[in-house]
């Protein structure tokens, strides 16, 4: 970690993060936490491991709970300890660890902790300043709060699943993947920075309650307004709109063929001085001047017969040369790329050092990613890999709770520990 | 109050950074919107009250400016940025969204060194450095590269192109970040006491959006498949959409795990007559029944599951199916999520005055609810220079004499 210097010390240094959560959408906010600089805890329990440890890949051989790449990936910067916490000795273990620890992250099913004895009320008991953050699919008040989620349930009855896809599919294309896990975490992350500071203004902690299915809806403002102001149901004007943009509004807007297998570029004009300089380097000057296309609203109206044409240029054409061709012309234009296209061959991630080589001690040499959020004076870090299961249960029971070695093996003996 | 309560966010970003302050906003923060003369762009982004354009009428600018206040300044003159740095003196956090090569009205790191307690935070599409740092960018563009749009599309329908969904994400995944940048450093601020520049490279943001194409990148150089309506995989895997009775679609993706769990679902779809091939014991194997583990029993379970969910309605097999605890799900619309009791029971949507229109609007609020410092909407979003005068006059002191040259030269509005 850096920062000897006075003040230069990552910006959470010092917080202690008691992290119950599993999967991707808890420990998305706890990996940022962890790069911020606070010590995150993880608490685990062997009957009931995480199964992110299990998943997939497995880059230096299937050998769980500690090979996993995507555990890996997203529970650095963190700690591990195996407690029970359905045993009296493992809960009260929690209670001690609360009680030294600023925020207490979990993202289980609404009861879960309740039914342990670590409800807020309980937790407060034992610190008051913790700052608690429950975070589940539905919250925990209302009438369907036993109801469960993963990241797909929750993007479906957000609206997000429907806002995405092909406007003639008979189905929408949703999202590849469970963006509402990490939007969630991220909704965690900023509450509790800012729970943090109110703390440290008025000594007081707090509970945070989030439901991941309200972080999605919070994120479709206007198509809400839409209906609230208008009446207008979402479905009513040929939504989703595919590639094409509703608003603001402009054309060109959509993905277009390049040269290789399912290869595409984003382009997308949203003022006339932009699509004139798309025609100048397009080899086709006389769009600018063909009726159909030398206005927005026109070409809006020709929509297909615009996207038509593009695509027949671009087709062929090597998509990142053609991507440095239009920026040169400063028109909005991006390759679609993946997740190994912004390792591989994204030269703006590279000159970032984007990715840096870290060591693990089951999986080895590998590849970690960036920081999102660059500070000049108290920089985020990105050093310690993800946790082995139970690797600090010596030093949160012995260093931080104060436990003697007698203690220590006594809880291991009797199912308080593992 | 507010967790933000007493800070002051002087905020001259552009749409990239709308979402950011509203969490602030919404947060407590006092954030001051820095319009240039004519407006905010945002203005101009529809949906649009009675779908007539109007800087006063843009759905889009009522969401995400509302708790925010209106200050119109020219900073690209000399007047103009002088009263930017005199209210950046009196600010906590500056705002800003330019990218380093393109005309910007002030140079976020001098602007840090120079008032030692201020954070500024910039918010750019690539960052402050880098070969791309000053490339031309939209939202859609910034998901295009970045790799959220990688992993959306379709499996059935040959030739689809990967999928942008729709909203202004790109702004939204880097709002988050920004917004935690900066109660992350006004944290530290109150112990040491000083600000700092932090730059957020919303590029960086979507790569850590990703999800299990991060670890399949990072580890073995793996991409993975698109498929409609569920995760892209390194192998193809079953639908989880699946067409109802009234039109609708339900996502089946949480299979159930537990034996008692899977019985209640079973108990739900046979007392309707249907599902005769779930009673196969091979089910009751937790594992047998899992979507994506190329299981060969899944197929016979698959096909009764759609029959019976094509011979129902959406909300009566998500109320049964989540009632059994498997957690299955309507793909609703947005219009169809306020029909939905439990958000309103939690009070997630708020109402609004809109008193100059002599109505109330109804708005998505809170991503999360704060036991001691409520999140709150604020009022409607301001009308532009709505707070032109008293910022400048209330707290800059500035005497009406001299304001109205500033407006008439254009600088203020």
């Amino acid at each position: 970690m850096t920062g000897s210097e006075p003040n230069t010390r990552p910006p959470l240094d010092g917080v202690r993060v008691v992290d119950f959560t599993w999967i991707v959408a808890g420990p998305t906010c706890t990996r940022l936490l962890g790069d911020l600089g606070a010590e995150v805890i993880r608490v685990e329990n062997e009957q009931t491991l995480d199964s992110i440890r299990f998943g997939r890949p497995h880059p230096n051989g299937f050998d769980p709970p500690d090979s996993g790449a995507m555990f890996n990936w997203l529970n650095r910067n963190k700690r591990s300890i195996t407690v029970n916490a359905r045993h009296p000795d493992g809960l009260d273990l929690i209670k001690r660890l609360i009680r030294v620890s600023d925020v207490v992250v979990e993202n289980y099913s609404s009861r879960i902790l309740e039914n342990w004895g670590l409800s807020y009320e309980e937790q407060k008991a034992e610190n008051p300043r913790i700052i608690y953050v429950s975070l589940s699919g539905f919250g925990h008040s209302g009438p369907q709060r036993d109801y469960s989620t993963w990241g797909p349930t929750a993007q479906a009855l957000s609206g997000l699943t429907a806002m995405s896809g092909l406007p003639e599919a008979p189905e929408p294309a949703g999202w590849g993947y469970s963006y509402l896990d990490h939007m969630a975490g991220f909704t965690a992350a900023a509450a509790i920075t800012a729970a943090l500071k109110h703390r440290r203004d008025s000594g007081r902690g707090q509970w945070i309650d989030l439901s991941q299915v309200e972080t999605g809806m919070a994120l479709t403002g206007p198509a809400t307004l839409d209906f609230t102001v208008n009446g207008r149901p979402y479905r009513e004007t040929g939504n989703p709109p595919g590639n094409r943009s509703v608003w603001p509004q402009a054309a060109p807007h959509n993905t277009y063929p390049t040269a290789g297998d399912d290869n595409w570029i984003m382009i997308t004009c949203t003022s006339d001085a932009e699509w004139e300089a798309f025609c100048e380097v397009s080899d086709h000057p006389h769009w600018r001047t063909d009726r159909r296309f030398a206005t927005l609203p026109a070409r809006l109206r020709h929509e297909d017969e615009l996207d038509e044409q593009i695509g027949s240029w671009t087709a062929g054409q090597d998509g990142r040369a053609l991507m440095q061709r239009l920026q040169a012309a400063d028109v909005p234009a991006g390759v679609v790329q993946n997740g190994v296209d912004l390792v591989i061959g994204d030269p703006q991630m590279k000159a970032r050092e984007w990715t840096v080589t870290r060591d693990h001690p089951v999986i080895g040499e590998h590849l970690t990613d960036g920081l999102q959020i660059q500070f000049s004076r108290t920089p985020a870090h990105r050093d310690r890999p993800g946790p082995p299961l139970g690797e600090a249960n010596r030093y949160v029971f012995a260093e931080l709770l104060g436990l003697t070695d007698e203690r220590i093996t006594e809880l291991q003996m009797n199912g308080a520990m593992g | 109050m507010g967790a933000l309560d007493g800070v002051t966010v002087l905020d001259c970003s552009d749409p990239k950074g709308h979402f950011a302050g509203k969490l602030l906003a919404g947060l407590g923060a006092d954030v001051i919107k820095i319009e240039p003369p004519g407006g905010d762009v945002g203005r101009t982004y529809g949906p649009f009250l009675d779908d007539q354009p109007g800087p006063e009428r843009s759905l889009y600018w009522w969401h995400y400016a509302a708790g925010k206040r209106s200050v119109v300044l020219d900073l690209h003159s000399s007047d103009g940025i002088e009263l930017f740095l005199e209210l950046a003196a009196q600010s906590d956090v500056v705002l800003e969204s330019c990218q380093p090569g393109r005309d910007r009205p002030f140079d976020p790191v001098a602007l840090s060194d120079h008032y030692q307690g201020l954070i500024v935070i910039s918010l750019t599409p690539f960052g402050q450095t880098g070969p791309w740092r000053d490339h031309a960018w939209s939202d859609a563009v910034g998901l295009a590269l970045g790799g959220p749009m990688g992993s959306c599309g379709y499996d059935n329908i040959p030739g689809a192109p990967p999928i942008r969904p729709t909203e202004h994400h790109a702004a939204h995944i880097a709002g988050y970040f920004a917004a935690t940048a900066a109660c992350t450093a006004l944290y530290e601020g109150q112990q040491s006491g000083l600000g700092q520049h932090i730059d957020v490279s919303m590029h960086e943001c979507m790569g850590f959006t990703i999800e299990s194409s991060a670890p399949w990148a990072l580890y073995e150089q793996h991409p993975l498949i698109r498929q409609a309506g569920r995760h892209a995989g390194p192998q193809p895997t079953e639908p989880w959409q699946y067409p109802t009775a009234d039109g609708r679609l339900i996502n089946i993706f949480g299979m159930p795990r537990s034996e008692a769990s899977w019985l209640a679902l079973v108990a739900f779809i046979q007392e309707r007559g249907m599902g005769e091939n779930l009673s196969d014991l091979e089910l009751l194997d937790g594992r047998k029944r899992q979507l994506g583990l190329q299981q060969p029993t899944v197929a016979s379970m698959l096909s009764d599951i759609a029959e019976f969910i094509a011979a129902n309605e959406a909300e009566e097999i998500y109320a049964g199916a989540q009632a059994a605890g498997a957690a299955w799900s309507t793909i609703r619309t947005p219009d169809e999520c306020l029909a939905d009791e439990h958000w309103h029971a939690r009070g997630f949507f708020v109402d609004v005055e809109h008193e100059e229109r002599n109505r109330t609007v109804t708005f998505p609020g809170a991503p999360y609810i704060l036991s001691e410092t409520p999140w709150t909407h604020g009022r409607r979003a301001p009308l532009l220079g709505e707070h032109t005068r008293e910022i400048l006059c209330g707290q800059l002191g500035l005497s009406d004499e001299e304001l109205g040259p500033l407006i008439a030269a254009g600088v203020a509005q």
